[in-house]
């Protein structure tokens, strides 16, 4: 199960009138893992699900998902997946029971199975108090979350979630995650998430994409992407005092970016750091500039990302 | 289950609620027993085929297509309402296809005007008992009707909630066609009656066909004319069912 592929993606392109959303993707999700997606606003995110959950069609490229070539079966697709889209779906009129029960009765969940599960996702989600709620009187949040656990009244081999935690206070975004990995460590189901909360992709994906304008840029662990990516450190040194040519000597410091906020904070990024810094102490030592307090910013996965993305701009530009 | 039927269950559920069902019932019954017998003093015996009919017996058989009209708008809505609320991208991106789900709301649609015909007829018929005259195809030509009537004002409903995104805009554009529907037609007040230009309008209403249609049924005055009626209804029906069809494949998300 691990070694297969639940989604294979081959030179996919979309565009919009002018606009390429999605520019000649390759990629490749093993099964079982939970694949994050992430991009800035506008990066293609969005189109590229709705082009692996077949609601739109590319306009070149092929799309292989849990084995079916999704351009010529998309039925056939659509029956094995599960998709929690980005914008709100809920039906106003019904409650929160009734939504859950009506929506595996569409999935053609036995009536059986459809009680039980109900009562397993009511009490997994906390809406046990609120199930004879209508949809429309719930709060953004709580509607989330029924959006979200009625997506579990059905079998599915992946499940394709866009941005779900939107709406949802930590607590329920923490208590969310959990539930997604021990489905996947019980089930095996693979998982494709975009998200803009960093976090949420360190603490629950496998691999991780990075998109930017349509393309690509990095697919990795979040691991192994601070590996690659994460080798500069940020170092950040308060000063009690300082003297007017510090900034030029701090400047001839090679292999460094040094910023200097209002005289007094230092800011070092660079990968050769501990050089650097012995050279920085040596010049406020020289200066008789006493240091008040000195930090490292540990990398994470949203440096990375404004890094990645960044880069991307500005090799674009 | 079929996925039709599964999307059948589900427009059901999501559409019909005590007050739809009870304004259903309750303004065709308004408009039999009260306009019906208040007219009385206004519209004399109405003359229809061969027969001369008492204006409640005219109206009560007019409510009934006038009642398949108004089914047809729980087309529209759920069309209106799943997109608006997110529901058109869900159900289509899952176990479903567009086609499903376009004869899904006809088939929800005809149901709906089917009972609501039975309901009409069975409240109305005191009124139009002593003039019935059932035969062989009194049945099938209210269910003609109803499927008819479900498939041409469902479509047209359909084509409305495709091309209207705000709420305001959807309800006044579907009130003002079916209010022009239901007052510029035979279904309240025979076209002999109406001026001339008006008589020539009621005939470019296909609601006016469909009365047409039921009144023959229960009244057993089935002649050429009405024939060429169902033949009129069928081709505006399947014309206008695939320019929703159409309408409905090109949505985008």
């Amino acid at each position: 199960m691990m070694n297969m592929s639940s989604i294979e993606v081959h030179s996919l392109s979309k565009s919009y009138n002018s606009i390429l959303a999605v520019d000649g993707i390759d990629l490749n999700v093993k099964s079982g893992q939970v694949f994050g997606f992430l991009g800035p606003n506008g990066a293609g995110k969005s189109t590229l699900i709705k082009l692996l959950t077949t609601l739109i069609q590319p306009n070149n490229g092929k799309i292989s998902i849990l084995g079916i070539n999704a351009i010529k079966q998309p039925l056939s697709v659509r029956k094995k997946i599960g998709v929690v889209l980005q914008q709100p779906s809920y039906e106003p009129t019904l409650t929160v029971e009734k939504s859950l029960e009506k929506y595996g009765m569409m999935w053609n969940v036995d009536k059986k199975i459809r009680k039980k599960r109900m009562e397993e996702l009511l009490a997994s989600f906390e809406l046990t108090t609120i199930r004879k709620k209508r949809n429309e009187d719930l709060s953004i949040g709580q509607r989330r979350r029924v959006q979200v656990a009625r997506e579990f009244m059905h079998d599915m081999d992946l499940l394709f979630l866009d941005e779900p935690t939107v709406g949802l206070d930590p607590s329920a975004r923490r208590k969310l995650l959990d539930f997604l990995k021990n489905k996947v460590k019980e089930t095996g189901l693979t998982i494709f998430y975009t998200t803009h909360v960093l976090t949420e992709a360190e603490y629950l994906c496998d691999n991780i994409a990075i998109i930017n304008n349509g393309k690509i840029i990095t697919v990795n662990s979040p691991n192994e992407l601070k590996r690659t990516f994460g080798k500069e450190k940020t170092i950040k040194i308060h000063v009690t005092s300082t003297i007017e040519e510090l900034k030029k000597l701090l400047q001839e410091i090679p292999d460094c970016d040094i910023e200097q906020d209002g005289g007094i904070i230092i800011t070092i990024h660079s990968t050769n750091s501990e050089i650097v810094l012995m050279n920085v102490l040596k010049i406020l030592n020289q200066n008789n500039i006493s240091i008040e307090d000195l930090s490292a910013v540990p990398t994470n996965l949203e440096e990375i990302f404004l890094k990645v993305v960044s880069d991307s701009n500005a090799s674009n530009n | 289950m079929h996925p039709i039927i599964r999307l059948v269950n589900r427009n059901i559920t999501i559409s019909i609620n005590p007050g739809f069902l009870l304004w259903q019932v309750i303004f065709p019954l308004i408009y039999i027993f009260v306009a019906g017998f208040a007219y009385t003093s206004l519209i004399d015996n109405v003359s229809f085929g061969n027969k001369s009919l008492t204006y409640p017996a005219f109206l009560a058989s007019g409510m009934i297509g006038f009642n398949i009209m108004n089914s047809t708008l729980v087309s529209g809505i759920i069309i209106w309402n799943d997109r608006r609320h997110g529901m058109f991208e869900q159900i289509m991106s899952g176990p479903f296809t567009r086609s499903h789900y376009i004869i899904s709301n006809i088939v929800t649609i005809a149901i709906v005007g089917l009972i609501s015909a039975g309901l009409i007829t069975a409240v109305g018929y005191p009124v139009f008992f002593e003039s019935v005259e059932f035969t062989l195809i009194t049945i099938p030509l209210i269910i003609f009707c109803s499927i008819i009537g479900a498939i041409l004002f469902g479509s047209i409903a359909s084509i409305i909630s495709t091309r209207i995104r705000s709420s305001e805009g959807f309800n006044v554009i579907i009130n003002t066609a079916f209010l022009f529907f239901a007052f510029v037609s035979t279904a309240f007040y025979p076209a002999s009656g109406a001026p001339q230009p008006l008589a020539t309008i009621f005939y470019l209403n296909p609601l006016t066909y469909l009365v047409d249609i039921i009144r023959a049924g229960i009244f057993g005055t089935i002649t050429e004319f009405v024939i060429l009626e169902m033949a009129v209804l069928v081709i505006l029906a399947s014309i206008l069912f695939i320019i929703a069809t159409k309408l409905l494949t090109k949505l985008d998300f």
